[in-house]
């Protein structure tokens, strides 16, 4: 009986102490007068850390950099992090919980998905929510409180379309899609325009399927066909096994596609195959073309990350922190209903990945693209196209 | 009364109470088919989601109001959910734990490839429908139900069926037909807190419905106590409220988590309130107090 009683106690302290802790975390007040606050929403744990955890350290820095600066009209910034695990039926709780704490605006998340679910929360509270990663449909059309500062495929690939017409030549291409996938999809319907607006043709159209490993027929109808190139708008698992049969098959062609190549496995897996082919992204390390704000930024992280390389998640979230800030400042005022409005007419801005417009449905365009190229396993700016 | 609640506390807790709430009516449904037929249905959140998407796609496409789509929700998980017992159920053996493993992946891979439901990329734009008010009155409504079945006939049957199925059927119990209908109410009460989740996060996504959420209800159950049903609440409290609460303490927070279950179910095997029934404690309270009045008339 005595034991029994014991653990009961035990239980019912342990539950008091949760429901402590919980009050002290969520039931603070909005500190109102000499910060304002900047939520960050994204997993530092889970699936997305790396994305998450990259997005919060270019925020840091741009906090940082402000408040040295003597902050925003007159006030410091302040983040207030909410890690949602990469769960995204825990992230409506933390967006839920940033804004009962009483940020003026929340930089993430740099996921599609979880960025939509926090935008029908901050939509009707009126928060700003500025998402440093999402590329995906339909985000910022849920309302006029969100945006993205991130490079749109449908921005980007017209450019790059053009590139390869004007300085590369191609005429001919094949266009490999992954079925299913809807990253793969949505480009190809992209692509598709984009080609015929510059004349180039497309003399083949083959689908693979995610997870494929075999791509032998789908080369097999490509060796009978005439080409300067592949677009390939899948990732890169697929993408390197792709290139290597078509080595295998005696095709000398290179291949050209969108961020979803972007990653180190795609020269682990395909080796001399992928050598030349052509990835574009919103943000990369160029030493030549760095200059001023680029270049400060990339010393900087570099200095604060025993010398790693920023990528294009802590830019991008660098970037946004900024763009509120300079919004702020704009406006003249820290409420997310009249910076808002200010936000939304940026133009030109000029940020650590380039130049950043708002058009008239507050979709970013963004300037420039990065084409990058495989060389001797690494990823090197090949051009650093400007969007007009 | 949205309104009168919302004066006292903040949005932020609204939203918790009201995701617990939501978690409470699927674990009761578990609760009906693991704790109480003895069945392990490994593919709650599949059901979950035929509730969520239904529900959402009504209305979404047909504007149907809210009461109409919780329902219709709720009855087509339990449409498929019969549809997945019959095969299984005339098994012996835990065969519906198997089946209902495999249905949980097909449901997921097929919502994820299905153009109506937005695919991997999700479905969004759902109107926001539930509040507090709405899941409590579930909630209560479905605890009302569920004391009352369990305490009938049926609630008898399913529980001799949990004891010794064997027994049960030479009592003139039909197990397949039970268990079904068992499983049918309690895949219509995941259905329809799925509804109740799809139009209170307003963007749903197959990736939420995999195997590690219908393992999370399954949890709620089992550390609560198995066939218990303030247990069950006590339970889905516990779990959805510690890994919030416990947010302060960031990385260390699903190391607290999973000690915290580790520890629940060293000392308490049976889940917290396992072989606890307040029902029967009341009544031998009463008959005590009432035995000593007795005697004290006597002694009078």
């Amino acid at each position: 009986m005595r034991k029994k009683r014991f653990i009961f106690l035990l239980t019912a302290l342990l539950a008091v102490a949760m429901l402590t802790a919980g009050c002290g975390g969520g039931g603070e007040e909005a500190a109102e007068g000499d910060t304002i606050k900047i939520g960050f929403l994204g997993g530092l744990t889970g699936a997305h850390s790396h994305y998450g955890i990259e997005t919060l350290k270019g925020m840091k820095m741009a906090v940082e950099d402000i408040n040295a600066a003597g902050g925003v009209l007159g006030k410091k910034l302040e983040i207030v992090e909410g890690d949602h695990g990469s769960n995204s039926s825990e992230a409506a709780n933390v967006t839920q919980k940033l804004i009962t704490q009483g940020v003026t605006a929340i930089v993430g998340d740099p996921t599609t998905g979880i960025t939509k679910s926090a935008a029908q929360i901050c939509q009707p509270a009126q928060v700003v929510l500025m998402s440093a990663g999402a590329v995906g449909t339909g985000v910022v059309e849920i309302g006029d409180f969100i945006y993205r500062d991130v490079l749109l495929d449908a921005v980007a690939a017209p450019a790059v379309t053009k590139y390869l017409k004007e300085e590369l030549g191609w005429g001919k291409v094949a266009l490999v899609t992954t079925t299913g996938l809807p990253y793969s999809e949505s480009l190809t319907s992209i692509f598709k325009p984009a080609l015929e607006e510059e004349g180039i043709e497309i003399v083949a159209e083959q689908s693979i399927m995610e997870k494929d490993t075999n791509f032998s027929a789908q080369v097999t109808e490509l060796t009978r066909k005439d080409f300067d190139g592949v677009i390939f708008t899948g990732y890169y698992t697929e993408g390197a096994l792709f290139m290597k049969e078509m080595r295998k098959q005696g095709l000398n062609q290179v291949m050209a596609g969108g961020d979803g190549l972007l990653g180190k496995e795609l020269y682990e897996l395909g080796g001399n195959a992928v050598e030349g082919s052509m990835v574009y992204a919103g943000f990369a390390v160029d030493k030549e073309t760095a200059a001023g704000k680029t270049a400060e930024f990339i010393e900087k992280y570099k200095a604060n990350n025993d010398g790693n390389i920023p990528d294009m998640f802590s830019a991008q979230g660098y970037d946004a922190v900024m763009l509120l800030a300079d919004a702020m400042e704009a406006a003249d005022s820290s409420d997310p209903k009249v910076f808002k409005d200010t936000l939304a007419a940026t133009k030109d801005w000029e940020g650590v990945t380039g130049t950043i417009t708002f058009d008239e449905n507050r979709e970013p365009i963004k300037s420039p693209v990065y084409l990058q190229e495989v060389k001797d396993n690494a990823f090197v700016v090949k051009a650093v196209i400007p969007i007009s | 009364m949205e309104a009168i609640i919302s004066t006292f506390t903040n949005p932020y807790y609204l939203q918790v109470a009201s995701i617990m709430g939501v978690y409470m009516i699927a674990a009761l449904g578990l609760h009906l088919i693991t704790g109480v037929t003895g069945q392990f249905s490994f593919g709650h959140a599949a059901f979950l989601s035929i509730g969520a998407y239904t529900s959402a796609l009504m209305s979404l496409y047909l504007g149907t109001p809210f009461i109409l789509n919780l329902l219709v929700g709720g009855l087509m998980a339990a449409l498929w959910g019969v549809l997945l017992g019959i095969p299984s159920f005339k098994l012996t053996g835990d065969y519906l734990g198997i089946t209902t493993l495999g249905f949980g992946e097909i449901v997921k891979v097929v919502f994820i490839n299905m153009k109506i439901t937005g695919g991997a990329g999700g479905l969004g734009g759902i109107p926001r429908e539930t509040n507090v008010v709405v899941v409590y009155s579930i909630v209560v409504l479905a605890i009302w139900g569920l004391y009352r079945l369990q305490n009938s006939r049926f609630g008898r049957a399913l529980l001799a069926i949990r004891e010794d199925e064997i027994a049960a059927e030479s009592m003139g119990i039909n197990p397949l037909l039970y268990k079904l209908k068992g499983f049918a109410l309690g895949t219509f009460l995941a259905g329809v807190s799925g509804a109740l989740y799809a139009h209170l996060m307003q963007y749903l996504n197959p990736a939420d419905f995999g195997f590690s959420r219908s393992f999370e209800i399954l949890n709620f159950v089992v550390l609560g106590g198995l066939g218990s049903i303030p247990g069950t609440v006590l339970g889905t409290s516990v779990l959805t409220l510690a890994p919030e609460f416990l947010r302060f303490v960031r990385e260390y927070r699903m190391l607290i988590y999973g000690a915290l279950m580790v520890t629940m179910m060293i000392f308490r095997p049976y889940g917290l309130l396992g072989g606890i029934d307040f029902g029967k404690m009341f009544r031998r309270y009463r008959a005590q107090r009432k035995s000593m009045k007795d005697k004290k008339a006597v002694q009078g």
